[in-house]
């Protein structure tokens, strides 16, 4: 564990991920302690531009705190991104993976079910069953998992077809290894790289769809996120650009944080990297 | 012999720093005459093809060539233009590799391909360059009017071989430079695309570097020979004199690696068998929800026996149902039809869960040293792995796989590296060790020692051999290559296209065979006559 540490370390980017990663889970986490007040109270006159007292950020078009609204945006914009990717991995993998060790009939029926879900337009059928489950954080999530799973699907599938005619699968199974040994623990650590590239990505795609959706006003009207952010602000863009610059400048650092950490994870599972 | 085509002096291609070595080719010379077939030989790694790519101008990135002239007419090609060495390569430098289907373009019939060859340096028209292709695949044996629309995946391999030679000899060029051209094809194949290449040469006097591994394959071909070790080499001279009387002790120790017809396992008495595989049969039929393609019969009933302590060759070129064969008795496939008796019960039909129990009494050990072994486990997990899915003391079973790794020949430090910090000889020896960790009572070997350079091959058979003498195993040893049948085998089985051709105690089929195609086979064997085999 410590060498693993180690070797994700050795990467600057990774480090540099890591870091401002776990700089943003911080400030989300901490939010209530490090401001008095929420991310809907009105704190001064509208508009104010990112430097004015009190307001490192500036305020946005109903005169709330920027900086405030970021800190709590990422609280929920963090949550769906990375939720939302777990149960998609998780369901991908899964139904990916059985697909491509067992082929066959198993193979043709999970892929029908998958081509199901890619042949619906993604965006169509998220907005569907958002509106269909009012709109919430919850239903937010369980609908970026159901449009994000076919791919991850799709990708483990094509791995464990090239993997399960390698020779250390079939010697695996003459040691009379079980199936389920033989997926999780023989093939599914050489099928990593994709899946873990696949799912950083994922987060930023599903942090990115929230921000759609709540720019459609479907988001959870409950909760600020970076999203519905940059939706309540586009009246405001030409006379004040932080108020939508800054959300979306978040999103930009997070997603890129996310994909060097995936970069350095990849790196640091490879025993081939592991003696430089 | 006439003046030099090609001549390489002072030849030193640097490696990356960071590499194991500070040159991949250090000080070589060599010369090849109009006319002459140079035969350049070595194992993996002695720098025999990255001395052929410098010759072509085709050094992988981050290796170039330091020191020394490549004379080849009047111009060194080292200092030539890139755009010039593009002219001539092709032109007056042709070349054939190993791989014809990866160095075919998959989606474009051969015609076009060969035409396009022909007009990328000369202006002729599309139908005039189409009548000089069918004009050289004719001169190649190949059938030209078929050939010319087929697709690279419709042809043999031996055919896209011949398709291939064809399109390097478009343009007449004076020098070809093959770099394992038959390592790929099936015996029978590798000996007539040998005989086509020296009559070509002969008939167009051009110069002829040929990169190989295979000492038998240099007996039938060379006219000159240069051994490689190292980047350096380590001897040279006319064929005649490196082969019959080497001067150099690694030559020898090459030479002598090459598997003999020496016959040192006469049959056992017979006994009861271990394993009786009755009139067993497979048929593969592929094919989507609407249409099937023919079916394909793998194996067609196909019996024998094998006995404890006993290793039985089946011998076969690809495509002869060998491997389907081992697959079935060891039940990675489910044969259709016959029976595989073990110690008497009938296992062909057993169910998964009934067949565990029997899995650690039958093993194997695969062809592929880099594919049998999980990249991301370490050897201790690959060896123990075995008794852990058995449920088996973990203490005990590292105990065990270490003193396993020891009688494999490998230190028991072993244990926390990963696979690819080892030689494919060494990742064999692992692959072994995991099989022996269940104390079979059979060993199924797949060509166990075809990916191995043949010192290493000697190695592993011999450890193989010991091995089941003392486990007294059963063996199934898979392989194409007769030379290694006639070493370990007391008995050895021919297939052909899932049947079984012959069948009989080792020495015997060899020395008398009874059916042609065995006959075709034993013919086929590179090296034959001048190194002395068939005693």
């Amino acid at each position: 564990m410590r060498n693993f540490a180690r070797r994700f370390f050795s990467r600057p980017a990774a480090a540099a991920g890591f870091a401002v990663f776990a700089l943003i889970l911080f400030i989300a986490l901490a939010a209530p302690l490090l401001f008095g007040h929420g991310p809907f109270s009105i704190v001064g006159v509208p508009l104010l531009p990112p430097g004015s007292p009190g307001l490192l950020a500036g305020s946005d078009v109903l005169g709330r705190d920027m900086m405030v609204g970021l800190a709590y945006g990422a609280r929920v914009s963090l949550l769906v991104g990375i939720v939302s990717t777990l149960c998609a991995t998780i369901i991908g993998v899964l139904l990916g993976a059985v697909a491509g060790y067992y082929g066959g009939v198993v193979d043709d029926l999970l892929m029908r079910v998958t081509e199901f879900f890619q042949i619906i337009p993604s965006f169509v059928l998220l907005m569907v069953l958002v509106s269909f489950l009012q709109p919430s954080l919850g239903s937010t999530i369980l609908g970026i998992a159901m449009i994000g799973w076919p791919q991850m699907a799709r990708v483990v599938r094509g791995e464990f077809l090239a993997l399960r005619g390698r020779e250390f699968v079939q010697a695996a199974r003459i040691l009379g290894e079980s199936d389920l040994h033989i997926i999780f623990r023989q093939v599914l650590p050489n099928a990593l790289p994709p899946i873990v590239a696949i799912g950083s990505m994922m987060v930023g795609s599903a942090i990115l769809t929230e921000s759609a959706l709540s720019f459609l006003d479907l988001g959870d009207p409950n909760s600020l996120s970076w999203g519905s952010m940059i939706s309540g602000s586009r009246s405001a863009m030409w006379v004040a650009w932080w108020t939508t610059v800054l959300p979306g400048l978040s999103i930009l650092i997070t997603v890129l944080s996310i994909n060097f950490m995936g970069d350095g994870l990849n790196h640091a599972l490879n025993p081939r990297r592991r003696e430089r | 012999m006439s003046a030099s085509a090609i001549a390489i002096s002072g030849l030193t291609i640097a490696l990356p720093p960071g590499a194991d070595r500070a040159h991949a080719v250090d000080g070589v010379d060599l010369e090849s005459g109009a006319g002459e077939i140079t035969c350049i030989v070595g194992e993996s790694g002695s720098g025999k093809s990255l001395t052929a790519h410098a010759v072509m101008g085709l050094l992988p990135s981050g290796v170039r060539a330091t020191g020394g002239s490549i004379r080849f007419g009047d111009a060194d090609l080292l200092k030539l233009a890139p755009d010039v060495m593009r002219r001539l390569r092709g032109r007056d430098i042709g070349m054939i590799f190993q791989d014809p289907m990866a160095a075919l373009n998959p989606v474009m019939p051969v015609g076009r391909q060969v035409t396009e060859q022909i007009r990328a340096h000369r202006a002729i028209g599309e139908a005039e360059a189409l009548a000089e292709a069918a004009k050289l695949l004719g001169q190649m044996g190949l059938e030209a009017g078929r050939v010319l629309r087929a697709y690279p995946f419709q042809l043999s391999g031996g055919q896209r071989q011949r398709v291939m030679i064809a399109m390097a000899l478009a343009l007449g060029p004076r020098l070809l430079i093959a770099d394992e051209p038959t390592t790929a094809l099936d015996v029978t194949t590798q000996a007539q695309i040998i005989r086509l290449l020296k009559d070509i040469q002969a008939q167009r006097g051009m110069s002829v570097l040929f990169i190989t591994h295979d000492f038998g394959v240099v007996a039938d071909i060379a006219d000159k020979v240069a051994v490689m070790r190292h980047g350096r080499i380590v001897e040279s001279g006319p064929a005649a004199q490196v082969l019959g009387h080497p001067s150099d002790p690694y030559t020898k120790s090459l030479i002598d690696a090459v598997p003999r017809f020496r016959n040192e396992t006469p049959p056992l008495a017979s006994g009861t068998p271990l394993v009786t595989v009755n009139n067993l049969g497979k048929t593969f039929q592929r094919g989507g929800l609407f249409s099937r393609d023919k079916p394909v019969a793998a194996l067609d009933s196909v019996s024998l026996t094998v006995g404890r302590g006993e290793t039985l060759g089946i011998v076969g070129e690809s495509g002869s149902g060998k491997s389907t064969l081992a697959r079935c008795i060891i039940r990675l496939l489910d044969p259709d039809a016959g029976e595989v008796l073990f110690d008497g019960a009938d296992i062909a039909r057993l169910k998964p869960r009934a067949l565990k129990p029997l899995r650690r009494r039958i093993q194997m050990v695969f062809q592929d040293p880099f594919s049998s072994l999980n990249p991301r486990h370490t050897v201790g997990e690959i060896v123990t792995a075995g008794p852990r899915a058995l449920g088996e003391d973990a203490a005990q079973t590292t105990a065990r796989a270490a003193e396993m790794l020891r009688l494999v020949g490998l230190d028991p430090a072993a244990m926390r590296r990963y696979p690819h910090e080892f030689s494919g000889g060494q990742r064999q020896r692992i692959g072994l060790a995991r099989a022996l960790m269940l104390k079979p009572d059979i060993l199924i070997a797949d060509e166990p020692v075809s990916a191995l350079d043949v010192t290493v091959q000697a190695q592993v058979l011999k450890l193989l051999d010991d091995v089941r003498r003392q486990m007294n195993l059963a063996m199934l040893f898979i392989t194409h290559d007769m030379r290694v049948a006639a070493q370990v085998c007391h008995r050895v089985m021919v297939m052909r296209r899932g049947r079984v051709v012959e069948s009989g105690a080792t020495a015997q089929v060899f020395a008398s065979p009874s059916s042609d195609y065995t006959k075709e086979l034993l013919a086929a064997i590179p090296g034959r006559a001048r190194l002395g085999f068939g005693n």
